[in-house]
């Protein structure tokens, strides 16, 4: 029975679609992938070994990666996994402080760069596993879902490490810990006083979080 | 309280949490979008295509 019309166009459509090639999609994954070394090695020339040794991995092993299926989440256990046994061998990684001055935030003026290079100081203490699915979600706009295929990880598990590295990034920032209790005098002002203001101002970026906190506040406020 | 077989309510955060939260995600973008954007090493890409001329 022939095909009506549009499904034959359609048909048409499919088998014309140029195939692309495993070195298509390797190019195309590299921008994502450098973001993902550098999560991972806090360091652009250890991020750019790692990118390099991983494409060499990629390469060798392109006939195990089956077309159709997932091949950024080939291309990211294959980085991972040269990730770990990296750390296996040398069992240190430079520190971030060490990160050449080029990668600190170019915008914003000298407030939000002191603000970025503390940022930048503290996230290279989480743990790699966590920064690293931080950054998928946070960064490269991941669901928790294509995370944990990519990953291998379950999805509870990710997003524990995503709840757990803002938290700790926060207590490190803020403070909160030793923060006394703000003191809270009218419902109405809940909002705005639940931001401890000597704990921002403690922080490189207070000028910003302060700005942000009080939008938010007053957003809230506004819509009493 | 929620009742009893109820899925649990999710906990509304804080606009400090909102403030912070936001700014963080900003602080990860200024740090992690400028080598997505940065052109790719001239010698990987070589690499690349090194191997697809040899197929």
């Amino acid at each position: 029975m022939p095909l009506p019309q549009d499904d034959q166009a359609e048909a048409t459509m499919v088998d014309s679609a140029p195939e692309v090639s495993f070195h298509d999609l390797l190019v195309a994954a590299l921008p994502a992938l450098r973001q993902q070394a550098l999560a991972l090695t806090r360091n652009r020339a250890d991020a750019d070994d790692l990118v390099q040794t991983s494409v060499s991995s990629a390469l060798a092993a392109q006939t195990s990666f089956q077309p159709g299926t997932n091949f950024g989440a080939w291309m990211a256990r294959i980085l991972r996994n040269r990730f770990l046994s990296n750390m296996r061998r040398r069992r240190e990684i430079v520190d971030i402080e060490d990160a050449p001055a080029s990668l600190l935030a170019r915008s914003g003026g000298q407030e939000e760069g002191l603000a970025i290079q503390q940022l930048r100081h503290l996230i290279g203490k989480l743990p790699a596993d966590h920064r690293l699915v931080l950054i998928m979600i946070s960064v490269q706009g991941l669901s928790y879902e294509e995370a944990s295929e990519q990953l291998n990880v379950p999805v509870g598990t990710l997003k524990c490490r995503v709840s757990r590295a803002r938290a700790m990034l926060r207590r490190w920032l803020l403070g909160d810990d030793e923060a006394p209790k703000p003191r809270v005098t009218a419902p109405k002002t809940r909002a705005r006083a639940s931001v401890p203001a000597h704990a921002l101002s403690a922080l490189p970026a207070a000028p910003v979080m302060a700005k942000l906190g009080r939008d938010n506040g007053e957003a809230q406020l506004e819509r009493r | 309280m929620s009742k009893p077989g109820s899925p649990p309510k999710r906990a509304r955060k804080a606009p400090s949490d909102k403030a912070f939260d936001l700014w963080l995600d900003q602080g990860l973008h200024a740090m992690f979008d400028e080598v997505a954007k940065e052109p790719i090493p001239e010698e990987l890409l070589r690499l690349i295509e090194q191997d697809r001329n040899n197929k």
